[in-house]
């Protein structure tokens, strides 16, 4: 397992990061911008910043085949930024139609549409009108009772999922006549006309969903809540209860976002400031192992952090010793708010990116 | 115009689509009745006597009324309480531990944790006249042996929450910061 790569950009909150498909592009929010970093050599520099929300951009979402950035705020609105030809990032604005902050963004994976959750208690799937060249959104609305928090597509682009403060991870369809074509029936559903709910799941102690995810088959939906648990949903057919429902709690603080990296394994990372593998299938999933794992830190380095320790250096020596005392073990030295994929196919991912409350991308090995 | 401050206004107040139920949040659980929980805290009872501690334990933080009003879920508190003020602190441990390893059993754990919780918010209650009150219908057992650490914990004195944090000490080192958020979290409450 090869070292992470740590990119101390800034000493502010990024809420969302996204990378271009071949790694070469980073698209970081920072308040009311999105700056954009470009790999040069083993570092990366910024070269350059999308201006035009006037409020806190909570998410950013590349598209990988046509570079179409887009991004949501709190003030409401939603941008698709386009590279012209002259090498300048044009914005398009996107009417969300919502009367409360965007919090997450994501395109579709065929690029066609994208999805913004809000705390409006709707989501709106946005498409792209020629006729009128204009993006244009329509309304998820049922049953949704609070703030959706997350936004996650199934790999055939007509399926939703959204993980909502109301203790839900739902399914929807979000099919869009004359954009989409009729997909291939799944176990989720068969037939998917616009806001059908295929699928609404609540875990056990009725934590607020963090983050959703469909596994790379679409097969089984994994979802993170606040109770410190992963849950893995595996559906059956239409209409019908699910065939699993795995919960695994943990001994940890809760997770603010998942990754599948393999049908069978996923990375989950949160307040504790490190990501963290579940393994298992259908018949059950587990705990595996940490990555940048604070106890194994802590042995190599033997930094004393107690009380009593301090004020023994105090007696000894007039003073503490170095700021070192106070920094995490961990690579992040804050909640890492999102985990994406960085290096791999869908399915095979062998490297994944996190980015932190404390102003860090970190790229991992699996 | 008088002077209306529109930002305090509650739009959603008006908006019909914002009816937002509790119980809509939380997992249905099964009503449980009096009669049922104090079969439960008979049959607990009669496992203290028998001096099995452990199985009393696991015996009532397998049927955590989690659909009962208030007088079934005080009852079961005391239940616990109970249980919990009679066994040793050098026994606590080892008793965790066997019920972490068990079936369910970080659900269980996490049960327990709801319990020192509930015990510990209301031995701060238990000053105010009127609160403890609901202590009725419950006969203080001695169980055998445990009685130097069994401090009655109704008894509002000091010794009832330090068998809680002794316990709650344990619960943290065994099933982490998880235990804790999950007692935050959880909308079934006991």
């Amino acid at each position: 397992m090869s070292a992470a790569e740590v990119n101390l950009l800034f000493h502010q909150r990024i809420a969302d990061h996204s990378f271009s498909a071949d790694g070469q592009l980073l698209a970081v929010t920072r308040d009311s911008r999105v700056q954009l970093y470009k790999r040069s050599g083993k570092t990366l520099a910024l070269s350059d910043e999308l201006t035009g929300h006037d409020k806190t951009i909570t998410a950013v979402d590349i598209a990988p085949n046509s570079g179409k950035i887009v991004t949501c705020s709190q003030d409401r609105n939603a941008y698709v930024w386009e590279l012209s030809p002259t090498g300048e990032w044009k914005p398009t604005l996107v009417l969300l139609r919502i009367n409360r902050a965007a919090t997450s963004v994501r395109w579709s994976p065929d690029e066609t549409k994208f999805a913004v959750g809000s705390g409006a208690r709707v989501i709106s799937v946005c498409y792209f009108e020629s006729e009128n060249d204009w993006w244009v959104s329509k309304h998820l609305k049922k049953p949704i009772r609070s703030t959706i928090l997350s936004v996650a597509w199934h790999p055939n682009s007509v399926l939703l999922a959204a993980g909502s403060a109301d203790a839900h991870a739902r399914v929807f369809s979000a099919f869009i006549k004359g954009v989409d074509q009729r997909p291939a029936p799944t176990a989720w559903g068969e037939r998917l006309p616009f806001n059908t709910v295929c699928g609404e799941f609540q875990n056990r102690s009725g934590g607020w969903v963090h983050d959703v995810a469909f596994s790379p088959s679409g097969n089984a939906l994994g979802f993170v809540a606040h109770d410190s648990s992963v849950t893995v949903v595996y559906p059956s057919a239409p209409e019908q209860p699910p065939k699993a429902v795995i919960t695994v709690t943990t001994a940890g603080l809760p997770f603010t976002s998942l990754l599948w990296s393999r049908e069978d394994q996923i990375i989950a990372a949160g307040h504790d400031c490190h990501p963290m593998v579940f393994e298992g299938s259908e018949d059950g999933w587990q705990w595996a192992r940490n990555i940048d794992d604070p106890k194994k830190a802590a042995l190599g380095e033997e930094k004393e952090t107690s009380a009593l320790n301090m004020f023994r250096q105090m007696d000894l020596r007039g003073k503490t010793t170095s700021s070192e005392d106070s920094s995490l073990k961990t690579i992040h030295q804050n909640t890492i708010t999102k985990i994406r994929a960085y290096e791999g196919q869908p399915g095979a991912i062998t490297k994944f990116s996190t980015s932190g409350v404390d102003g860090r991308v970190v790229i991992f090995s699996v | 115009m008088a002077q209306v401050n529109w930002r305090l206004i509650d739009v959603d107040a008006l908006d019909p689509d914002n009816a937002f139920p509790a119980d809509l949040l939380t997992p249905q659980s099964p009503p449980v009745s009096l009669s049922e929980i104090q079969g439960i805290a008979q049959h607990c009872r009669q496992a203290l006597q028998r001096g099995d501690q452990e199985g009393a334990l696991k015996d009532a933080l397998s049927y955590p009324p989690y659909g009962g009003d208030e007088q079934v879920k005080e009852l079961h508190l005391q239940t616990v309480l109970e249980i919990l003020s009679s066994i040793k602190q050098a026994e606590m441990s080892p008793i965790l531990q066997r019920l972490h390893s068990g079936p369910e059993g970080s659900e269980t754990v996490d049960v327990l944790m709801k319990y020192l919780y509930k015990g510990m918010a209301r031995h701060n209650a238990g000053s105010t006249p009127g609160v403890s009150t609901h202590a009725t219908g419950v006969s203080t057992v001695s169980g055998q042996g445990g009685r130097e650490y069994g401090v009655a914990p109704s008894r509002g004195d000091g010794g009832g929450m330090s068998v809680l944090l002794s316990w709650h000490e344990k619960v943290v080192d065994l099933a982490g910061t998880g235990a804790i958020v999950r007692v935050m979290t959880d909308r079934r409450t006991v």
